[in-house]
């Protein structure tokens, strides 16, 4: 992966690429945090210096890591800030409940402001950061992992809210954690850090997604240096592979195009975006807290697990979804998520039947 | 035992006039020609997949949420050559239309519940005779509520469009969409005569469809056909209120002449040249052919100042109207206005052939006529009604059933705007010796065919078919009536007394029996 540094490290200057990586690769987020969560991290990492970010093939293979995300409500994270201790206690409370020390970290989703979450965890902890996720983008679900493709269990797990308290959750069957836990994360204060997916580096060098928080990174810098949208979508196209679907501007912004159903949180809407070149086609792109689908001219050309973002053409940066009005002119990217998202089992688990779409995935016909 | 012809397919347009389809909202639809093989209820968008070419795919449950699944729905359909998509009205928004413009797919919004219409649809689609024999009953019945001929036009064009229809009489479209006479690439004509009430051939109904489209063809010819009856009691009708048609044509004319820039009656003295006023559409309503080469008639009293009664009116209407149903006649004033539109200005041969046909009615009822010169369009019409007043007054002339023609009037026009009233008082001062003369009429005519033959003694007496002695005598008679006609400051003046007395007498200024 371009970019991967295996002695690497996150600095405090590394936070403001950090976050602008983060979302590229989940568009959704606002910038409600951005200020506090940057100076905040950034001050940690000042304080108790780098993080070591480490590729797992760097890392013993016995090496203990457990995965660190934030869940729930970026709304209520803004709100209700962090005390600080949440990550690491999150940790040390899963570590007790097993009777070991966790020699390592990784993030659940290297993307959105989860990423920060194993970053100030290993700082708090002094334990690197291993350079690979269960992701490589966001998905809704906290079993949408290829851990758990894999077999690794999520549980036990420990959500550790902002006020001080925490639910520890230990359940038969994956799919149940996600069920469980958001019944409690309202009553933790909105959000809660979640630490999840207990096991070894050896597991995660074929249960992750590898090099994903440098390429986090990498995405970050090149989304600050960029002043063209011509260049900045070239050189993302240089790290992540991602590729242009069209440029056009948004005629229309819809709610409601599909049922909504209670295992994926927040309500479906459409972004419709007339192309202004090439064969001026109809793009309808299908959101809910991602985009999970791009349709041109009613054919179904991008969807989950790929990643696809809104790059606003006259500021040459990543326009989010909350952010999108009738008459922007937009580029829309799609980057292909690993490769392990793909397969059958992945598709049906993440895919666009998984958001109500049912089309196959361009890639399957 | 014979064996029928299959009914071909219906057509989208043919659907769309038909239960259920009717109350459907047109988003969007390229074709309204394009036929409709089969109907598919499509309960995911997997199944618009699998539709077959020229269906009608109508979209429910899973397949009808909206956004991306009518997008998609849209997309397969046009992928499978589908005829139509039909979804629940909720559903589509504007980038739905949208995209069925961009795809050419038509896409029809609908109220109802999709299974139940998709039942209905399927009745017809799989039945086309019986859907189209319920459909010409229904245009029936639409029709018979018509009482007037824009009325029947309107029906008919809203039936068969996209194909536009019009009424054609004398070449001219009296009403409807001129398209339809309009030759056109890729299109075919279908033509209905229309006879009149007493059997002859009065106009004709004409339809534009799309070239090769037979069954269109026969399906337009059909209700050109059930049209006629409602055509001809849209006449009648007409007809019969004559009393209110009267005051409508009226006011009618008198907006036509104001915007062909005459501000009043009186104005049209000097009608302005103003060749791109166009025929207004209400025009053709009223029966009335305009934007052609017009030539009016003006059928007057045989005195002025008479009164146009109302009974006078209707008579002359009826027997105006008799060889010529769609020839206006207009109330103007102290007369009556009327007009005939074609194509080639010189063809006055249905004019002569009417005017031939009034002549009794005109002289039984004391009216002369005067006729235009043909002229272009609405302010040539003006033009020609002035013309036409003009040569009617130089008619009077010569008596109930005078026809005059603008182009034989000339300079003589001027003398029918005499005060002949006026002048006859004045005469009655000046010359009360003639006036009270008992051989008065005898003495004028003579020294008026004298005056008009530049003093010809023998000139007059031909024109008046008398012996030359005898014009001699009258002549001096008058000059001891006290007509000084030796004294040349006099002339002038004498001779137009004359002319006025000979005109308020009812002197004859030629002989009974003309010349050789």
């Amino acid at each position: 992966m371009s970019g991967v540094d295996p002695d690497g490290s996150i600095r405090a200057e590394d936070v403001t690429a950090l976050y602008e990586g983060a979302k590229f690769y989940s568009p959704a987020v606002g910038d409600a945090s951005r200020t506090w969560l940057t100076s905040w991290v950034a001050e940690l990492l000042d304080r108790n210096g780098p993080v070591a970010l480490v590729r797992p093939e760097a890392l013993p293979p016995s090496t203990t890591a457990i995965s660190l995300c934030i869940i729930g409500s970026g709304f209520a994270l803004a709100d209700l800030p962090p005390a600080g201790d949440e990550f690491a206690l999150a940790v040390e409370r899963v570590a007790r409940l097993q009777r070991t020390r966790f020699e390592a970290v990784y993030p659940l989703a290297a993307a959105t402001v989860s990423s920060f979450a194993p970053v100030i965890a290993a700082a708090q902890l002094g334990v690197p950061l291993v350079d690979a996720d269960g992701m490589g983008r966001t998905y809704a679900l906290i079993h949408h992992t290829t851990m758990h493709l894999a077999g690794v269990a999520p549980t036990p797990l420990v959500a550790q809210g902002p006020t001080g308290e925490s639910v520890l959750v230990d359940v038969l069957t994956a799919p149940r954690a996600d069920r469980v836990l958001r019944a409690n994360v309202d009553t933790l204060g909105g959000w809660a850090a979640l630490a999840a997916y207990p096991t070894t580096v050896g597991t995660l060098r074929h249960a992750a997604l590898t090099g994903t928080m440098s390429r986090l990174l990498e995405v970050g810098r090149v989304l600050l240096g960029g002043n063209d949208a011509d260049l900045l979508e070239q050189r993302l196209g240089a790290v992540t592979g991602c590729r242009r679907i069209g440029r056009g501007r948004i005629t229309g912004l819809e709610h409601l195009s599909r049922p909504t159903d209670v295992t994926i949180p927040t309500h479906p809407s459409s972004v419709v975006v007339d192309e202004v070149d090439g064969r001026r086609r109809q793009l309808r792109i299908e959101l809910r807290s991602e985009v999970v689908a791009v349709l041109a001219d009613g054919e179904l050309v991008a969807a989950a697990p790929d990643v696809v973002n809104l790059v606003d053409v006259s500021r040459a940066e990543l326009a989010t979804l909350d952010s999108l009005e009738p008459g922007d002119l937009v580029d829309v990217l799609v980057s292909p998520a690993g490769d392990l998202w793909y397969s059958p089992e992945a598709l049906a688990m993440v895919g666009p039947h998984s958001h109500g779409i049912t089309l196959d995935h361009p890639g399957r016909r | 035992m014979s064996r029928h012809r299959p009914a071909q397919p219906l057509t989208l347009s043919e659907l769309l006039r038909t239960d259920p389809l009717r109350a459907a909202e047109v988003a969007y639809v390229p074709d309204p020609l394009r036929v409709v093989e089969r109907v598919v209820l499509a309960e995911t968008v997997e199944r618009v997949r699998r539709v077959t070419p020229h269906a009608v795919v109508l979209l429910h449950a899973e397949a009808a949420t909206g956004g991306w699944s009518l997008a998609a729905a849209l997309h397969l359909a046009w992928e499978r050559n589908a005829s139509a998509v039909v979804v629940p009205r909720q559903v589509a928004g504007a980038s739905s239309a949208a995209l069925a413009q961009r795809l050419q797919m038509a896409l029809l919004l609908v109220d109802d519940d999709p299974v139940d219409l998709a039942l209905g649809l399927a009745g017809h689609v799989t039945a086309p005779a019986s859907a189209r024999a319920a459909r010409k009953a229904r245009v029936a019945e639409r029709l018979a509520e018509q009482a007037t001929l824009r009325g029947v036009l309107g029906v008919l064009n809203d039936e068969l469009a996209p194909v536009p229809v019009a009424l054609v009489v004398g070449g001219t479209v009296t009403a409807g969409r001129t398209a339809a006479a309009r030759d056109r690439d890729g299109t075919d004509r279908v033509t209905v005569p229309v006879d009149g009430a007493d059997g002859r051939a009065w106009g004709q109904l004409v339809a534009a469809v799309p070239a090769g489209g037979s069954e269109t063809a026969v399906q337009a010819a059909a209700v050109l056909r059930l049209a006629r009856p409602s055509l001809l009691a849209a006449w009648a009708h007409s007809r019969l209120e004559s009393g209110a048609s009267a005051a409508h044509e009226q006011a009618a004319f008198a907006l036509l002449r104001r915007q062909s820039g005459q501000p009043a009656e009186r104005g049209e003295h000097a009608p302005r040249e103003a060749s791109d006023v166009e025929a207004p559409a209400w025009s053709t309503g009223l029966g009335w052919r305009v934007a052609g080469v017009n030539r009016a008639v003006w059928i007057a009293p045989g005195q002025p100042g008479d009164e146009v009664p109302d009974e006078l009116t209707h008579l002359l209407r009826a027997a105006w109207q008799r060889g010529r149903p769609d020839w206006p006649l207009v109330v103007q004033g102290e007369g009556w206005t009327s007009w005939y539109s074609g194509r080639e200005p010189a063809d006055v041969t249905p004019l002569r052939r009417s005017l031939a046909d009034f002549a009794r009615t005109a002289t039984a009822h004391r009216l002369v006529l005067g006729v235009g010169r043909a002229h272009e369009g609405v302010p040539g019409l003006m033009r020609s009604v002035a013309e036409a007043r003009l040569a009617a007054q130089v008619a009077r002339e010569e008596g109930p059933g005078a026809v005059r023609w603008f182009d034989g009037v000339g300079a003589t026009a001027a003398l029918a705007w005499l005060p002949v009233g006026d002048l006859a008082q004045v005469a009655e001062l000046c010359l009360p010796e003639l006036v009270a003369a008992h051989d008065r009429e005898a003495v004028v005519g003579a020294v008026l065919a004298v005056l008009d033959c530049g003093g010809s003694l023998g000139r007059a007496a031909e024109r008046l078919g008398v012996h030359r002695n005898t014009v001699l005598t009258r002549v001096g008679r008058g000059r001891a009536l006290g007509l000084a006609l030796d004294d040349a400051d006099q002339r002038l003046a004498l001779h137009v007394l004359c002319h006025a007395l000979a005109t308020r007498w009812g002197v004859a200024t030629t002989g009974s029996a003309p010349p050789a």
